[in-house]
């Protein structure tokens, strides 16, 4: 595996608030990679300094190998297809027509089947579209490209779930055949859970967690039952939710647990539960930065 | 140069607004002046002496200066054009500088396009004597008087020129929009006034007076020429920090 991305102690300063925060990641090329996080998080800010369409305040980023900013040999290699993406006064087709141009690997089977999937129509102005369809006008771009690093801001803004299950569906298939390297950045952690392989999650311009989608599945358990039964199998982990119905007890425990923890568990008449991706994300945006980055270490 | 030409086709993607629009822009104001000559009579006026009304012949032909609306559309097209277009091509993985250059070479190929169209349609006009009724729409004199040759040149210099100063203008306007473009006009205006102040204090009016007078249309079209590419740089050092 070759490194694509390579971020190191990149901040971007506005004004009057930090968007990153000596942010640094790795990508390794021809993966999935979910950049989770709440709004305001940075995580457009980061994939626009990837793109070259802003600038960092200090910090460097490589993408394979040399900095993205006005350099083409690197551009040329990448598409983004942003949430907020504005066109010119032109028609669905145009855009595509557009984009075909520069993408050597453009697959135009690819964009009609995909045009059709979503019933956008290609005669429509794009300033016509709903949002729905917007959005799917720039996923169909963001996938008929075959860039070898393709990132998607946001892609299923105003998408229903049929529509989004095709997305999923298709770049699946397409990734299967045309490996590359691809990074999407989402609100629908669990509908996306599925099909990422990685999962980098940004707070307050910070990175609050890297990890394989995997290792996760398992870092986190919700614990229940009884006040004093939770206490005595929680004494000594990491702890961090805590919330209390009559007597009952509800905690989230961290780290992983193995048999003997879950039969005692079950000798203490304690329910566990994994934590969803989306939960963990939720619990792990809530936490102080330092107890974070004892998780993902 | 292969993203440079790509560029200039996705300008050109919808093909009719920078073909089009300047001819038919001009072909309205060249009909609007044809119906006025038609009209009016023909190259003399009337004036009212002691010996009662004379009529002389007019001491300019017909000189519209209607041309002059393609001129402003190719400002309108080069600033349309490129304020717009910018996020969906980075968007796309190209460069700001090949998509400054490939507009910019789009802008003067179009310029040097139309402007032999100008220099050809100046030689019809010639031919017919004013379309037949005496209007002098595609000349307009010391300008655009010359050998045809030297009407392309400089109507081609002349539109790229604008098409380039409206470049400038959006891509100002994508950077710090309406703030962004007023300051720009003042600071212009304050450039202009520098210079009056600078020729005033030096007292120097005369040498300007002297150097303008003996400028031939040629020499006009060289000075655009230098002022073009002046505008060409300030628009690339404008664009070279633009963020979408």
């Amino acid at each position: 595996m070759t490194t694509a991305i390579s971020v190191s102690g990149l901040t971007r300063r506005y004004r009057d608030h930090l968007a990153l925060d000596q942010v640094s990641l790795e990508v390794e090329s021809r993966s999935i990679i979910g950049l989770l996080g709440r709004n305001g998080a940075g995580k457009t800010t980061l994939l626009r300094i990837l793109a070259g369409q802003e600038f960092p305040s200090s910090g460097s980023v490589l993408v394979h190998g040399a900095a993205p900013a006005e350099n083409e040999a690197v551009l040329r290699r990448m598409v983004f297809v942003r949430e907020d993406q504005t066109y010119p006064d032109f028609r669905v087709r145009h855009a595509l027509r557009v984009a075909s141009w520069f993408y050597p690997h453009w697959s135009a089977e690819l964009a009609d089947a995909l045009l059709a999937d979503f019933g956008l129509p290609a005669g429509r102005p794009v300033k016509k579209l709903s949002r729905g369809m917007r959005s799917a006008l720039g996923i169909v771009i963001g996938l008929a490209a075959r860039a070898e690093v393709t990132m998607f801001d946001e892609p299923y803004a105003g998408l229903d779930a049929v529509a989004r299950q095709i997305f999923y569906d298709r770049l699946l298939a397409d990734y299967a055949e045309h490996p590359r390297t691809i990074l999407l950045s989402t609100h629908l952690i669990d509908e996306a859970a599925g099909l990422l392989e990685r999962v980098v999650v940004i707070d307050r311009g910070r990175i609050a967690l890297t990890a394989d989608a995997d290792d996760l599945r398992g870092v986190a358990t919700a614990v229940s039952g009884p006040m004093l039964a939770v206490d005595e199998f929680t004494a000594g982990r990491v702890v961090w939710d805590r919330r209390r119905v009559a007597s009952r007890v509800s905690v989230v425990v961290v780290g992983g647990l193995d048999e003997a923890d879950r039969l005692r568990a079950g000798s203490l008449h304690l329910d566990l539960t994994p934590l969803t991706l989306q939960q963990l994300v939720v619990q792990a945006a809530a936490q102080p930065a330092d107890t974070l980055e004892r998780t993902s270490a | 140069m292969r993203t440079w030409r790509d560029v200039a086709r996705y300008h050109l993607v919808v093909p009719w607004a920078p073909l089009l629009i300047p001819w038919a822009i001009l072909a309205g104001s060249f009909l609007v002046n044809l119906v006025i000559f038609a009209l009016a009579p023909d190259g003399q006026h009337t004036v009212v002496t002691s010996h009662g009304p004379v009529s002389v012949p007019n001491a300019t032909s017909g000189y519209t200066g209607g041309v002059a609306s393609i001129y402003i559309v190719f400002l309108i097209i080069g600033l349309n054009l490129v304020g717009r277009s910018l996020p969906f091509a980075l968007s796309l993985g190209v460069s700001r500088r090949s998509y400054y250059a490939g507009s910019a070479a789009l802008g003067v190929a179009l310029a040097v396009a139309d402007g032999l169209v100008l220099a050809v349609l100046q030689l019809i006009e010639r031919a017919t004597d004013g379309w037949g009724v005496r209007m002098d729409f595609f000349r307009v004199p010391y300008f655009l008087a010359g050998p045809w040759y030297l009407t392309w040149l400089t109507s081609s210099v002349a539109l790229a020129l604008l098409f380039i100063y409206g470049m400038w203008f959006g891509i100002v306007y994508r950077r710090w929009s309406l703030f962004g473009v007023t300051a720009f006009v003042i600071a212009q205006l304050a450039v202009v006034l520098a210079g009056v102040l600078l020729v005033a204090g030096a007292n120097a009016w005369a040498g300007v007076g002297h150097f303008f007078t003996g400028l031939t249309a040629a020499g006009l079209t060289g000075l655009l020429a230098g002022l073009a590419l002046l505008l060409l740089a300030g628009g690339h050092a404008t664009i070279r920090r633009a963020t979408v």
